[in-house]
């Protein structure tokens, strides 16, 4: 056993109100420079639709993660025989068009126009070119549905669908959507890392943030074609790729990334796990429904003394471990098997876990009046506004009983709070509920705690990073204090 | 400031001691001296064995003193454009071929390889071993011509591995792009060195700049210098005097074929403007 530790996160996707706050925190921390306009490391996508960048969950064009035959793991973007006739060009990335081109307004000419017949306006100019331009798309350009006919409805995961599902989803009054707010996965076997030519990605030993070393990356772009959910992007302006780097050094300082830190519904939870690295391999070879089940069995669990043992001898300081003991990412992923991983199948194990949104009944259209078939309008998961089928396709890599039994807890939870709290609905019946669910009534009062109660502290849980013994291990500490800091450095030498 | 002339007066005087030091010492024959000489002067010198391109060394030291003799050797050409007049009778006879200034030529060797020519210069004419080549005689024949232009050509290798002569050279005879431009078209060598023995001595160790490094551990053995020299001969007799002027069909093949390379990667990468979602809106129908 190879016992590691990773930061881990959990979205709760029932909270989210699709505010895109923590997109502009990200963006005014991260991505405010030359170079990075079009670059949004924390975006927030409307289900279905085709994202940003678009379709980026459609392999077949962008080639991204991994394919196993059951045996043998290999990157679906590139290999050596790749390699070799694609040197020169990349050939499976996104087009500016994909992304968008940024752009920003004229605003000075509100002010400084001469005086004339008409009203100065601020028009759109772009910002790789400084023409003024017409804005086509934009990062959330679907964002609310819009532009519909052309976005959701080329959903890549509506395939799940049968023809019937899909014409109801696309039925405008009875069109379901829900938020999906995306950043880099870190995940445990990223694809980005395996591709890059120069070695300039890595994954921190010590907490598992996936970094692009800005001194070695030369500008191949592997990572960018490599990487399934397109969150490495390449800088125009440097020549190097960048990418969420989860703020590290706000983590380090004991703090939430922004994102967490911004998030207005506070839908995100932030801990450690520990996990079995020597199992990825063989992990990621299983088939795609049984992926879910495989990569929670590479989580372990911090309170059995045979883990804590073999943390301690794979070098987990004992800190680490006890944070991991507090994780909220745990509970949610393990204990409850509430959380699933977003698109499992593309087999990188992303390190980012979802809660699947809990929506209300389909509806009908009955003349001037919307109706349902069901006098219970959230109790009915078979017939929610999002088919099962769909959500299993982004979340469980078509496996539909783990959004199932997902699903049912977190309804189980609903009955049993509204019984306690409201009740209209009798103690038989939430009971049933639960128990159908195979859930406590504490397990269900813990899981409404994290979920509507939970203090900042509680959603996140920074491990200690003990940085100073990662520091260590690679060079003399106070040869590192000289050279670390913003930007290229060298430490001062005498000469 | 010392100037050119006490400088030149300065080399002059050292040369002399030189020899004076090594006159006193034995005339034995070095080793070192023979396989110099060997390496450097055989291909166009003999003792007692007649001129090849350079003239026949028997009793050289008899012709000229010691101090010029060592200065000429260690460098030719700036005896001539300093208007000797005796180095200048001797560019007139060798056709105008200037002797290659070898360097790293100390003045030491140059008076080991003198006592060496003059100990060699006692015996009976003819009987030096540097009076000629031990190429064989018999005459050429047709199939000397052929083999010759296989070694030329590179389809046989040379036994000691040299490489082949097309690498650098051409001649009138070449088809296509024609060989080498490195090295001189070698169609009119065959005239230029006067015949079969000054070209096989050429030939037995090649002593210009950059081909004696190439073929000092990888010489030609005597058969396979005279196909190439029934081969050269053969060429120098019929046809042009030069081989044809390649350069403007190879400026015309590399212009070619960096037009059809960029055509073939245009077609195998057609797809790297391809968009995705520019397809989906216009799949629409929607005017955006």
């Amino acid at each position: 056993m190879d016992v590691r530790s990773q930061i881990a996160m959990v979205f709760h996707l029932d909270k989210c109100i699709g505010c895109h706050t923590c997109s502009v925190a990200c963006k005014n921390v991260w991505t405010d420079r030359e170079g990075t306009e079009y670059m949004w490391w924390n975006n927030v996508e409307t289900k279905p639709g085709t994202g940003y960048p678009t379709k980026w969950e459609d392999q077949d064009a962008y080639k991204g993660g991994w394919k196993t035959d059951g045996k043998n793991l290999d990157l679906r973007s590139t290999s050596k025989t790749k390699l070799v006739p694609n040197i020169f060009h990349n050939p499976t990335m996104p087009s500016m068009d994909d992304y968008y081109e940024p752009w920003t307004y004229t605003y000075d000419e509100l002010f400084n126009a001469p005086e004339g017949d008409d009203q100065p306006v601020a028009r759109p100019v772009s910002m790789i070119t400084g023409e003024p331009m017409d804005i086509e798309a934009g990062p959330n350009w679907d964002d609310d549905l819009g532009g519909s006919k052309i976005y959701a409805a080329n959903d890549p995961n509506l395939d799940a669908l049968d023809p019937e599902q899909r014409e109801q989803m696309r039925a405008i009054e009875r069109m379901a959507f829900f938020y999906l707010p995306r950043i880099c996965n870190h995940c445990l076997n990223p694809s980005c890392v395996a591709s890059c030519p120069s070695g300039a990605l890595y994954k921190r030993g010590e907490d598992g943030i996936v970094l692009v070393n800005q001194e070695r990356c030369r500008a191949w772009r592997a990572c960018v074609s490599a990487c399934p959910y397109k969150k490495t992007y390449y800088n125009w302006s440097t020549g190097k790729s960048e990418k969420c780097i989860l703020c590290f050094p706000r983590l380090e300082a004991g703090e939430a990334p922004a994102c967490f830190h911004s998030c207005v519904g506070r839908i995100r939870y932030l801990g450690n796990v520990l996990y079995d690295a020597s199992r990825i391999r063989d992990t990621a070879n299983k088939p795609d429904h049984e992926l879910v089940d495989a990569q929670r069995d590479l989580i372990l669990d911090p309170t059995d003394p045979d883990v804590i043992k073999a943390a301690r001898d794979s070098g987990v300081p004992d800190a680490v471990i006890d944070s991991a003991k507090k994780s909220p990412v745990f509970r949610w992923v393990k204990e409850w098997g509430l959380a699933l991983p977003l698109h499992v199948e593309f087999r990188t194990f992303p390190m980012l876990f979802y809660v699947p949104p809990l929506l209300p009944v389909m509806s009908v259209v009955d003349g001037n009046v919307i109706s349902n078939d069901t006098d219970k309008l959230f109790a009915d998961i078979e017939k929610a506004r999002a088919p099962i089928e769909y959500l299993a396709r982004l979340f469980a890599g078509g496996n539909a009983g783990k959004v199932r039994y997902a699903l049912r807890k977190q309804l189980s939870v609903r009955l049993w709070r509204r019984h306690l709290t409201v009740g209209d609905i009798s103690k038989e019946i939430a009971e049933q509920a639960l128990r159908e669910a195979e859930c406590s009534p504490e397990e269900a009062d813990a899981i409404y705690r994290l979920t509507a109660l939970a203090s900042m502290d509680e959603r996140v849980v920074v491990p200690p990073m003990q940085r100073e013994q990662a520091i260590e291990m690679l060079k003399d500490p106070h040869e590192h204090k000289q050279s670390a800091g913003f930007g290229f450095r060298d430490g001062p030498m005498r000469v | 400031m010392i100037s050119k002339q006490t400088l030149k007066k300065l080399a002059i005087l050292s040369a002399t001691f030189t020899f004076v030091a090594s006159a006193s010492a034995q005339r034995t024959v070095s080793d070192e001296a023979v396989s110099y000489y060997k390496a450097n002067c055989i291909s166009c010198h003999t003792v007692g064995g007649g001129s090849l391109v350079g003239p026949d060394l028997r009793d050289v030291s008899k012709r000229k003193d010691r101090a010029w003799l060592i200065r000429f050797i260690r460098n030719p050409k700036r005896m001539i454009d300093a208007g000797d007049p005796y180095a200048l009778k001797l560019l007139k006879e060798s056709k105008g071929q200037i002797m290659t200034t070898i360097p790293g030529l100390s003045a030491a060797m140059a008076g080991k390889i003198l006592d060496m020519i003059e100990v060699e210069s006692e015996l009976p004419k003819g009987k030096s071993r540097f009076a000629g080549l031990s190429i064989p005689d018999r005459p050429l024949t047709p199939e000397d011509i052929t083999a010759g232009r296989d070694l030329f050509l590179g389809r046989t290798a040379f036994t000691r591995g040299g490489p082949a002569c097309v690498a650098c050279h051409t001649a009138s005879d070449l088809t296509g792009l024609g060989g080498g431009t490195l090295g001189p078209d070698l169609t009119a060598a065959f005239a230029r060195l006067e015949g079969r023995k000054a070209l096989g001595a050429w030939l037995s160790a090649p002593p210009s700049l950059v081909m004696q490094p190439v073929f000092k551990d990888h010489g030609l053995e005597g058969e396979e210098i005279l196909q190439v020299v029934a081969y050269l001969k053969n060429v120098a007799e019929s046809g042009d005097a030069k081989a044809e002027d390649m350069t403007l069909a190879f400026l015309l093949c590399g212009v070619g074929g960096a037009a059809v390379f960029l055509v073939i990667c245009d077609f195998a990468w057609r797809r790297r403007y391809r968009s995705v979602r520019r397809p989906l809106v216009n799949k629409s129908g929607t005017h955006v």
